[in-house]
């Protein structure tokens, strides 16, 4: 979006409106009225995700998803292909979310970038989580969706999911006594690639990578330093 | 923004068709270049408070201070006025340590509910928004009534405004509150005092809206704001009452658009 919105602004600084045709700003107004729809479908998308996912509803999450798809959740591994991803979501339940279970992630805080071209894009997302299962304690827990999205055929879709859980907790206990760790890569249904970073959640200090640039300076966030992690052996 | 809404519809949509005729094409043009640009406004306004959060989240200090306008203000808490991004920094530095996220430390800021506003000469921003808070301390919740301006193109903070509504430990709001709006409990010092003196949960302060009620239009009322700690009607809530005006008895922190 800021490529975009740059391309325009050095367009309109080198082409005033008043010299373009009428066509030539139509033309324009469509392009950014679309880029702006896009960003819409976008975060409707991933509600909707969201939504799904609450419920246990993964049949329709996963139809949420390109052909070639991508899923991957906290260090379970990367999912490939819708097939896949309903069955990797069935790990975490039936289908439907079965009694006394809560399973809320929500999205939230989105920052969307679609490219210009209107057919691709990538966003952030706050990933907030209360979980609950019978005979056991709640849950709190926060994260961080870096995805990205292809439009086919009109239609926006998921063409990579990635939630990097940061923290999950006791809901009694809290962070400064109980820090849950994410679950591995299952043995029941492996995925399809390994988890394509390898982290520690809470307490280890974690950067889920950035995939915009700052939206004042413009700058890459690509190179903001990782903390060390002795655990990982990240140095 | 109302207004500016109104003044919008007034030249879009309200125009008698017969004067809309008489509007040349590249007129027509110009009015929707601006309906188009005030969208991508909203969005970009969104975009930095947002980072912001994110920048937050994970110890970015240096990051988040560049979101800041060269002269642009920053007051959290209760904590006084810093002034310049310089001090952005430095107050984030004093505050939280140097860049970057720390083994067992947690300090979420989750940034939901924003309202913006441009001003009808595109150049000027208000956002009302909160942040949630989740962290090793335990809840918060602040509030925020931020000003952006557009330089060159690009959306900046030029005040954030960021006054508590709760804080609580992990235990939660029903076992204890924490006021957490001390001046002088704080390193560095402000450049300025507080804007507004006010206490948080289970007072409250209901912060200035920078916008009119969005159906009838009405301003923000004036009078019912402040630092109630009696039931209405006490003398001592009529002098709290008091205590969320500046010295002029304006209200602090919120500028409405004007024109």
């Amino acid at each position: 979006m800021r490529r975009a919105l740059l391309a325009f602004a050095a367009l309109a600084v080198t082409v005033p409106a008043h010299a373009q045709s009428l066509e030539q700003r139509i033309a324009a107004y469509r392009h950014r009225v679309s880029l702006l729809e896009d960003q819409d479908a976008i975060e409707n998308l991933q509600a909707t995700y969201g939504y799904y996912f609450d419920k246990g509803l993964w049949d329709q999450a996963a139809d949420l998803f390109a052909a070639d798809g991508s899923f991957e959740y906290g260090q379970r591994g990367v999912y490939i292909g819708v097939p896949h991803i309903r069955r990797a979501m069935l790990l975490f339940g039936p289908q439907g979310l079965a009694a006394g279970h809560l399973n809320n992630h929500m999205q939230l805080q989105a920052v969307i970038t679609v490219a210009d071209d209107g057919l691709s894009a990538r966003a952030r997302w706050q990933g907030m989580i209360m979980l609950a299962e019978p005979g056991q304690n709640g849950v709190w827990g926060v994260g961080v969706y870096e995805n990205e999205y292809v439009k086919q055929k009109g239609i926006w879709k998921i063409a990579k999911l990635h939630f990097y859980v940061t923290a999950k907790t006791d809901y009694d206990l809290g962070w400064t006594k109980s820090a849950i760790p994410m679950d591995g890569p299952s043995a029941l249904f492996p995925p399809d690639r390994p988890p394509s970073e390898v982290y520690r959640s809470f307490p280890g200090a974690y950067i889920p990578p950035f995939d915009y640039r700052n939206p004042v300076t413009g700058k890459s966030l690509a190179d903001i330093p990782e903390p060390t992690d002795d655990v990982v052996g990240r140095k | 923004m109302k207004k500016a809404l109104l003044a919008a519809v007034l030249a879009v949509f309200a125009t008698p068709a017969l004067a809309q005729q008489a509007q040349s094409p590249a007129q027509r043009l110009d009015a929707l270049d601006k309906r188009i640009t005030r969208l991508e406004d909203m969005n970009a306004v969104e975009r930095v408070q947002r980072a912001y959060g994110y920048f937050v989240d994970k110890g970015q200090w240096t990051q988040l201070s560049e979101l800041f306008a060269d002269d642009a203000t920053l007051e959290i808490g209760g904590r006084g006025i810093f002034v310049g991004r310089k001090r952005v920094l430095e107050y984030m530095h004093g505050a939280f340590g140097p860049d970057g996220p720390k083994e067992g430390l947690l300090a979420q800021h989750m940034q939901f509910q924003p309202i913006v506003d441009i001003s009808p000469d595109g150049k000027t921003a208000w956002v009302r928004s909160r942040a949630f808070v989740m962290s090793v301390g335990g809840w918060g919740l602040p509030l925020y009534e931020d000003e952006f301006t557009k330089e060159g193109g690009v959306w900046k903070f030029k005040r954030e405004s960021g006054p508590f509504t709760m804080y609580t430990s992990w235990k939660g709001w029903g076992h204890d509150a924490l006021n957490n709006t001390w001046p002088d409990k704080f390193d560095p010092p402000p450049d300025l005092p507080p804007s507004t003196v006010y206490l948080t949960y289970p007072a409250y302060w209901i912060v200035p809206f920078h916008y009119p009620n969005p159906v009838t239009g009405k301003p923000f009322p004036v009078d019912p704001v402040g630092a109630y700690h009696r039931p209405p009607g006490t003398p001592e809530q009529a002098a709290a009452r008091e205590a969320g005006k500046l010295a002029d008895g304006t209200q602090a922190i919120a500028e409405p658009p004007r024109n």
